[in-house]
This record gives C-alpha cells, structure tokens and sequence, in this order.
C-alpha cells in the first residue's frame, strides 16, 4: 500500500495543491488524471521518493519514505520501475542500451537471458528486432513503449508511467489495458498519471475518486470486475 | 530486488567505444613510461655514464712486484664500492702512454721504464658518491705499497653535484609525463561521467546511492589501471631489452638487459603499477565529482 498523507507542494512561489491523501493499493493499476501544470509529474516524483514534499509525507507499507531510514528509501526506489515522459535525454542510446542499463540497475540478470527477455518484451510492445534502433529514430510512441519494455526486464514490482498512455497513441490502448491488468493480477502495482483517461477505460472503472487537481481511477483488475471492457 | 547491482565495469558495460579507445591509449601510454622508468632506474639518471667514465687510479710504488700488486687490486675489487679494479703492470702503463702522447718514445732512452704500474679502481654506479670515493680513496692511501692515489678529489663534489641534478631532472621529466597522464586521465573521465551522466541518474532514481557509484568506478579504473600499468612496463620492459640487443652500446649508458630481473628492478616497477592504479582512481574520483559539479 502507498500512502500519501496530506501532501503540499509550493512551487513558483505559490502553492500548487495542499492536503492532499492519496491510497494507492497493492496488486492494482492506478489511473490519475489531472489538467495541464496540475503538478502530476511532480506528484509522481514525490511517491518514487525522488523529491521531499513540502508538506505531508509518503508512507509505503507501514513505512516512511522521508522521515526513515534512508536506505528503506533507496529499497523503495530499487523495487520500482518509472516510465517518464520525456526520454530525450536518452536519445544517443539505442533500444538495446535501455535494456543494459535496466538490467544494470535490476542486478543479477545474465547476459543471455536478458537477450532472450529483452526480445521477448519488446514483441510485447510491438516494437520486435528493435534492440539496435537508435531512441533518436523513435517516434514518440515507440520510445515510450521502449523505456516501458526495458523497466519491465526487472519486474518491478510497482510501476509509475508518465504520460505513456497518451504518448503511446490510440493503436496501442488495447495491448497496455491488457499489460496493466496482467501485471496487477501477478501482485505488481501500477500508477499512471495521464491528462485524460480514455473514455473506454474510465467507463471500466467507473467513479473516480476526486483529490485535489486529481481524479483516481482504479482500473479493474479481471473480466469480472471490469464494468465495460475497452477495445 | 534483494540482489545489488554490479557496478564495478559499468563504465564497460555502458560506453565500450570510447573506453576501448581510452584504453589502448592509456595502454600505449603506460608502455612508453614503462620504457623510461626501466631506463631510469637500470641508468641510474646519469650515474651509470659518469661511473663509466669515472676512475680512481693507484699509482705503485716502482718495486712493487706485479704478484704482490695483483694480489691488491683482488682486494680493492672486494671492497664494496668498487665495480671493478684492474693491475696495470708498468709496460702496460708505458703502451698507454705512447697510445695518448704518440712520438714520445725518446722519454724512454737508456731502455729504462719511466712509469710504474698503477691499479685502476672503477666505483658501482650506485655507490658513485663523494663518500663512498673517500672510503676507497683513503683505504688505498693506507697501504705502504701505493705511492700516490688519484682520484680527482678537487672536481668531483662538482661532478657529482652535476650528475645528481641531470638525474633529477631526468626523473622530473618522468614525473611531468605521469602527471600529464593524470591531468588527461581525469579530463577522459570527466568526459565520460559527462556522457553518462543520464545512465547515472537513471540508476540514482532507482536506488542506486551516487557513493557507491563513484566508488565503483573509481575501483574499476584502479583495477584498469594497475593491470595496464604493469603489462605496459613489461611491454616497454621488453622494447628495452630489444634496444639493448640491436645497440649495445647503450648497455654502457643503461645496464645489462639482465639488470631488469633484479628484485629492486622488479619491485619498483611493481611499486609504479600501484601508484598508476591510485592515480586512475583518483583520476576517477575528481571527473566524476567535476562532472556532477558542473551539472549542478
């Protein structure tokens, strides 16, 4: 479970939300949306435990991302993968480099089975015999599915995506609904922050819970659950 | 995730061209300074030149059998200063004369030898000092059988005083070579955090302490470092003994190839090792903390 408890950000010299609790419950795939400058990428920041609130704190399973232990903090941040969305900064690499440097951050992954993994998830993604593709070269999509199936060769166990619905485009939806829902039914969490949901995926979750700026959607996790299947 | 990452070669396993380039460079480098610091410590600087040309000569006296003065020149060359001590028997003396003053025969008119034997004294080249010249010097003059000893007295404090800043400034020279390598070193790794400085970041947000990172790098390029260090000086080692082969004149400069398999030879190339393998690490160090200071 991530908590986040009464949570304020100043920025710009003016206060950019403030109170703010958020619940975000294991084995689930999470929908927030929020207006443009709202602050999401920030909000997401803020739970990986990349950057302090100024108000509130963030407590996962029982501990304190800010106020413990610091290496409960860098545990914390190791179990996590994060999708962002800009990965301009990344563009001498080719899809193959996302994958080293994933496996370098993950540990303990041979050489060969990470050639065999990273085929594998990026068939997934639709980007097959991609490894030696320059992200350069990538459309915005392909990257944002790239960086996903790289994050993905460690099995984190919690996800936060950044703008990668939206990024990934329309064509893609259905395969990602699937992804998010899959890997939420294996035990593993996923947060996404979008400016919209889309329509078929808010119909499925049904009332969203308001917080602040945000809307929090909890996707459905199996056929049953789901109120109207997308695609 | 309970396994830790394996950082040591992360440089390697993230920016292989450009360190492959980076260390061929280094290698080459190495072999260079390897080569010149086997010459530098075989030669001595310039001692093993000034001990070549340098004498200490045991004028006899003229009744002084040649057994008798054999037998003293065995115990000059046991003392341990002394390379080498050699009898010249007063017909040998005289043939050396007529070599440097050609047209002098008529000095020896009536067929009697004007000159007596002498023994030459030659000093090892790491024990030409102005002390260890006194002790052989003053050794020599305590025996009733030498007359005179010659051993330059006058000039060579200013000699020594002369080989000692040559030699010197041959291993400052060195030393501004090392140093130039470190100051490249530290501006290649500067460059390559510089490039990497998004890899890095990625793995901080994914709880990778920045310490433990720089650490590792910095052990990695001591490792590097140190094998480079030691494969480039026997690499230059043995360019050394090849040069040593072909010209063997320069054995009187520099020292017999076999000089270079002498425990002290050997140790200070092992010491030399060490201290490239500290330097790649400090090199290390100093570019990352640059790299993360100019991006703050």
């Amino acid at each position: 479970m991530i908590e986040g408890f009464r949570l304020g950000v100043f920025s710009r010299g003016a206060t950019l939300w403030d109170g703010l609790d958020f619940a975000f419950g294991d084995a689930a795939a999470w929908f927030v949306t929020g207006p443009p400058s709202s602050g999401k990428t920030l909000l997401l920041s803020i739970l990986r435990g990349e950057r302090r609130p100024d108000a509130g704190d963030v407590v996962v399973s029982g501990e304190s991302l800010y106020r413990g232990d610091a290496a409960l903090a860098r545990a914390w941040r190791a179990s996590c993968g994060y999708i962002p969305e800009q990965t301009v900064a990344d563009a001498r690499l080719t899809v193959g480099d996302l994958f080293r440097r994933s496996a370098l951050a993950g540990g303990g992954v041979r050489e060969s089975e990470r050639k065999e993994r990273t085929d594998r998830l990026l068939q997934m993604v639709g980007l097959q015999g991609a490894s030696g593709w320059r992200i350069a070269e990538l459309s915005i999509s392909e990257r944002g599915r790239a960086c996903l199936a790289a994050e993905l060769l460690r099995g984190p166990k919690v996800l936060f995506c950044d703008g990668l619905v939206a990024g990934a485009g329309v064509p893609f939806w259905e395969m990602l609904w699937g992804l998010f829902r899959a890997l939420a039914r294996e035990g593993n969490t996923v947060i996404l922050v979008e400016r919209r949901i889309p329509e078929r995926w808010a119909l499925a979750a049904g009332n969203p819970e308001p917080v602040g700026p945000f809307r929090v959607y909890r996707l459905p996790g199996t056929a049953a659950e789901a109120k109207g299947e997308p695609g | 995730m309970s396994e830790r990452p394996s950082l040591l070669w992360i440089d390697w396993r993230l920016s292989r061209d450009p360190l492959v380039r980076e260390t061929i460079g280094r290698f080459l480098y190495f072999c260079l300074l390897g080569f010149a610091l086997l010459t530098l410590l075989l030669s001595g600087g310039v001692s093993r030149i000034l001990a070549d040309r340098y004498a200490i000569t045991a004028v006899l006296r003229a009744e002084v059998p040649s057994a008798e003065a054999e037998g003293l020149a065995r115990k000059a060359a046991a003392l341990p200063q002394v390379r080498s001590a050699t009898y010249r028997d007063p017909e040998a003396a005289w043939k050396e004369f007529l070599r440097a003053y050609p047209g002098l025969e008529p000095l020896r008119g009536a067929g009697e030898n004007p000159l007596p034997g002498y023994i030459e004294i030659r000093i090892r080249p790491d024990r030409l000092t102005g002390e260890d010249v006194d002790l052989v010097a003053s050794a020599l003059r305590a025996v009733s059988q030498v007359e005179r000893v010659l051993a330059g007295e006058e000039w060579l404090p200013r000699l020594l005083r002369a080989g000692r800043l040559a030699s010197w400034a041959c291993w400052g020279i060195f030393g501004a070579f090392l140093a130039g390598f470190f100051l490249v070193g530290r501006l290649q790794e500067r460059a390559r955090a510089v490039a990497l400085a998004t890899d890095f970041a990625f793995l901080a947000e994914r709880g990778v302490p920045a310490g433990r990172l720089a650490f590792l790098r910095a052990a990695g390029a001591a490792i590097s470092g140190f094998l480079l260090a030691a494969a480039g000086t026997v690499a230059g080692g043995g360019a050394l003994i090849l040069s040593l082969r072909k010209f063997p004149f320069l054995e009187r400069v520099i020292g017999p190839p076999a000089d270079l398999l002498l425990p002290g030879t050997v140790a200070s190339a092992v010491l030399f090792s060490i201290g490239a393998a500290l330097l790649c690490a400090a090199a290390s160090l100093l570019g990352w903390s640059a790299a993360r200071a100019g991006r703050k």
